[in-house]
């Protein structure tokens, strides 16, 4: 990711009120995990999937702050227990942002899974999202992810591709 | 040893603690054994969630006591979050693990730490979380509920209580959702804040 793009993103998650971010990192979002971690108002949670993340996520709704899970596409996969039991079950929202591995110009045999199940998925749970490939278009796309979450209370997602991730 | 009892014991020492618990029978023995925290409880359904959604509670609010009641099934789900704990090192979560060797809500089949093989204690140990114990009666586990109330470190003891359930016991009716305005009504008025407010005018 370009600077320029690290700091469209954190921009958009400030905006939103976020001052909490649950991560497992990836290669397409290498540079944005460390500028995360030095944001003096960002608290970042390490975790050891996106599943527990999902799940810190949530517990941090309750408390009246407001988290962000970032992870690659494939934590989605690792993450459908928990936001079905929170988001269908009880009506308590993850808000993601993941990069989209798999997409047009994926250049890896192994990220091929991730891009055929990432928007099945998503549309399985009935996730709203969007998928953003211009710069210009993050720090919005971010706030508006937070605002349908709080007034669904439903999770939405938000996945980066294209020139953002290359 | 059984988990109503220690309930019991444990909710004496609770007043303003926020407590999240798993599912299965614990979760109508512990309305049962804890009527004043009914609203300061949130009940959640899945294995592996407990803990991390307890933790992410603790760093939301870092000046309340978290309680997470998670039990042997659920912690083998996600051994994960300990490490995550480890190395957090959240200074007001309590973690209580009901390790009954068994799913009992399906009807008993034995879980991993059935074997006498598999020390939720000691991984916890082995995952960075230095006050990890195992408690085999009420009076051990209160003495460890009355640290771990009191810690400023992240607190898991490993209670070994009986496949029982408690008889005649009143069952909640409220569902997850009615669960979760129930809990933030709570936190909001008790904390001051506004978790989920007014609709916009536009």
């Amino acid at each position: 990711m370009k600077q320029s793009a690290v700091d469209a993103v954190i921009r958009g998650l400030k905006r939103a009120g976020v001052s909490i971010v649950c991560y497992l990192p990836d290669s397409l979002f290498k540079e944005l995990y460390p500028a995360l971690d030095a944001d003096p108002d960002i608290r970042t949670i390490r975790v050891t999937n996106e599943g527990e993340g999902a799940a810190i996520c949530g517990g941090v709704f309750l408390s009246g702050k407001r988290a962000a899970l970032i992870m690659e596409n494939s934590g989605l996969r690792a993450s459908v227990e928990p936001l079905a039991r929170m988001g269908l079950g009880a009506g308590i929202p993850v808000v993601m942002l993941m990069s989209y591995r798999g997409d047009m110009g994926e250049n890896n045999w192994w990220a091929v899974p991730h891009g055929i199940t990432m928007e099945p998925v998503l549309n399985a749970l009935r996730v709203p999202y969007v998928v953003e490939r211009e710069e210009d278009k993050i720090e919005q796309a971010i706030f508006d992810a937070y605002e349908l979450a709080y007034s669904s209370y439903y999770h939405t997602a938000v996945a980066l591709s294209g020139s953002i991730v290359r | 040893m059984k988990r109503f009892d220690c309930m019991t014991a444990l909710a004496k020492h609770l007043k303003d603690e926020l407590v999240i618990l798993s599912l299965g029978a614990s979760v109508d023995e512990w309305y049962n054994a804890a009527p004043h925290m009914r609203e300061a409880s949130l009940f959640q359904q899945q294995l592996g969630c407990v803990t991390p959604q307890a933790f992410g509670l603790a760093a939301g609010l870092p000046d309340r006591r978290i309680v997470s009641l998670d039990t042997d099934g659920g912690m083998m789900f996600n051994l994960g979050i300990l490490a995550t704990l480890g190395n957090e090192q959240p200074k007001n979560l309590f973690v209580v693990v009901w390790d009954n060797e068994c799913y009992q809500s399906i009807g008993g089949p034995p879980t991993h730490t059935a074997s006498g093989r598999v020390d939720i204690a000691a991984i916890a140990r082995g995952a960075g979380v230095e006050k990890a114990f195992t408690a085999r009666t009420v009076e051990e586990f209160e003495a460890h509920c009355t640290a771990g109330l009191a810690a400023d470190e992240p607190y898991v003891v490993v209670a070994k209580v009986a496949g029982t359930v408690q008889p005649d016991i009143k069952r909640k009716h409220s569902d997850g959702r009615e669960d979760k305005y129930i809990f933030v009504r709570h936190v909001e008025e008790t904390e001051g804040i506004v978790i989920m407010g007014p609709s916009e005018h536009n």
